[in-house]
């Protein structure tokens, strides 16, 4: 297994099919593009050629939806084999997926779905990201995810979780910077908690996005551009893990390429106020 | 103590079932009450289900209308739980679905107005493999014509219609009124393809139809024009069968070609 922390890229997006000509045909300032991995598990056509394409400029990272590494149910082998061929074609710079569950039984839920954050939950999810990391011989990226409840069994904090699983099975996190706001906000914690309740050295990546507000709690969409309370703890968490590489996830009204742009140009300008050269140099760094 | 386990077979059977014993399992936040709460992820599951098939039957949407298509979709939702990861593939059964629906039952058009929707969804990402056009042909020897089989494009899949489904996806495709719907008094053969990009259909008449399927089966060029003879006659029969095989070249239906018996000229698909 590579002991490699993964480099620092800089400001990228998710690579969305609605912006595939605008990006070979513009090569816009995009340090580096993450795809959805189920997106491309698919025999040929477009999609794939597109992407192999925009690879051949861009750092591409693969961020799954459905590994279900906190399921009860058996680790799904097909699809490890598929994430491993795509791995393979892609050659990303790291894989990631969610701290979470998406079905039993045979059933996709096709959701991100919380566990009770117990011990028994904790060996369990720790012994599959071990049996997942020795498959892709490669370290997971695990992203916290928004959650709506909270369980009456759950024995520590999210963040205690969330530390426990990237300590004990040794992987690296991604910090979902809106994730953390939403599940703040809908449990009553402190965002700052979370913040400062994770380890720094294993924090990789950046997911900043928008989400949509009920009154009574926030529900976790990508269809909005981000908020100024996402932009508020963004600089926060710049301030506190320095550069790390960020990307503006959007996952439903999907804007014209030029208005994620300007959203993650703003993230960049953030980075650079709290970081100063730091936001840029590491990403130079890490190119050559 | 619940285990994990039980935990999420019952977070589970509150999705899926409406059972609300998850309930008992988590707690109300300062600002909501656990069931408003957990009802986020019920509605998230039908919601989202109900958004990807909307995407992937979007003719047939049009054509019944939103009632009617929302009671398709819930339906379907409820007798068809997601079992890939990728919701790609959830909505493949729908055509079967809509043909065992009573509702459906006068309208025999719609499953095969699906049926052809989820067929150019299948040839858009379906295997990659470059098509021959009719310059790689210019290599073989004359005297060796009678000999060609013929290798289809990897995405080329053959329909029988029983009615007009393609003229009304072709009329509904450019925001046209669609037409009557019909029973044909005999079958349309379609063939649904992708060529570069783009998933195409194509309407065959009979003989091209029958001439496609045995070129299918690997019959080799000669046999072909013998048959193409029998099916409508035999004057200008070998002319018809290479009219219908420059078709298929010029718009990337074929994907490689060989010498029968032994002698393989050039699959450019083949592994090396």
């Amino acid at each position: 297994m590579t002991a490699d922390k993964p480099p620092y890229l800089g400001f990228g997006l998710g690579l969305r099919p609605q912006h595939y000509r605008e990006i070979l045909e513009g090569s816009p300032a995009i340090d580096w593009f993450e795809i959805i991995s189920e997106n491309y598990m698919i025999d040929g056509g477009q999609p794939l050629y597109m992407l192999d394409r925009i690879r051949e400029r861009y750092p591409i990272v693969m961020h799954g939806v459905s590994l279900s590494i906190a399921s009860t149910a058996p680790l799904d082998l097909d699809y490890l084999f598929e994430l491993k061929a795509l791995a393979d074609r892609v050659k990303p710079k790291w894989i990631s997926d969610h701290l979470c569950w998406t079905g039993v039984h045979g059933v996709n839920l096709h959701d991100l779905l919380p566990v009770p954050y117990t011990e028994e939950a904790l060996d369990h999810v720790v012994e599959r990201v071990g049996q997942v990391q020795d498959f892709l011989g490669r370290r997971l990226t695990l992203e916290n995810v928004s959650s709506y409840i909270t369980y009456g069994q759950s024995e520590m904090t999210e963040w205690e979780f969330v530390s426990e699983v990237a300590r004990r099975a040794d992987c690296w996190l991604l910090f979902d910077v809106n994730n953390v706001y939403v599940s703040a906000f809908n449990h009553g914690f402190s965002t700052d908690d979370f913040l400062h309740g994770v380890p720094r050295d294993r924090v990789v990546q950046f997911h900043v996005a928008g989400h949509s507000h009920e009154e009574t709690h926030i529900i976790d969409t990508h269809d909005h551009p981000v908020c100024d309370e996402v932009w508020d703890f963004y600089r926060e968490a710049v301030a506190h893990f320095g550069p790390v590489s960020t990307m503006i996830e959007r996952d439903d009204n999907i804007p014209p390429l030029a208005e994620v742009v300007a959203e993650l140009d703003h993230a960049r300008a953030i980075a650079r106020e709290v970081l100063g050269d730091r936001a840029e140099r590491g990403r130079l760094e890490a190119a050559e | 103590m619940k285990s994990l386990k039980e935990i999420q077979d019952t977070f589970q059977r509150g999705i899926l079932a409406g059972d609300d014993a998850i309930l008992r399992e988590i707690k109300d936040s300062d600002k909501e009450n656990r069931k408003v709460l957990f009802g986020v992820y019920r509605n998230a599951y039908v919601a989202r289900l109900a958004e990807i098939l909307g995407e992937d039957y979007e003719q047939v949407h049009a054509y019944v209308g939103d009632e009617a298509f929302a009671r398709l979709v819930t339906a379907y939702i409820a007798a068809n739980p997601s079992d890939r990861r990728s919701v790609r593939w959830f909505g493949r059964h729908l055509p079967d679905f809509v043909r065992e629906r009573d509702e459906y039952a006068k309208h025999p058009e719609v499953a095969e107005l699906a049926l052809l929707e989820k067929a150019l969804a299948d040839a858009f990402d379906g295997p990659d493999a470059e098509a021959i056009n009719i310059g790689a042909l210019a290599e073989v020897a004359p005297e060796d014509w009678p000999q060609l089989v013929f290798t289809p494009h990897p995405t080329a899949k053959r329909f029988s219609f029983n009615t007009n489904a393609a003229d009304i996806w072709r009329a509904l495709k450019d925001e046209a009124a669609p037409p009557v719907p019909k029973v044909l008094p005999e079958p349309q053969a379609i063939l649904v393809w992708r060529q570069g990009f783009t998933s195409h259909f194509r309407p065959f008449a009979p003989e091209e139809a029958m001439m496609w399927d045995e070129a299918a089966k690997g019959v080799r060029f000669s046999v072909l024009c013998e048959m193409v003879a029998t099916f409508g006659g035999e004057d200008d029969a070998e002319l018809r069968a290479a009219t219908y095989l420059k078709g298929w070249l010029d718009t990337g239906m074929l994907a490689g070609f060989a010498l029968e018996p032994s002698r393989p000229v050039r699959d450019r698909n083949s592994p090396r």
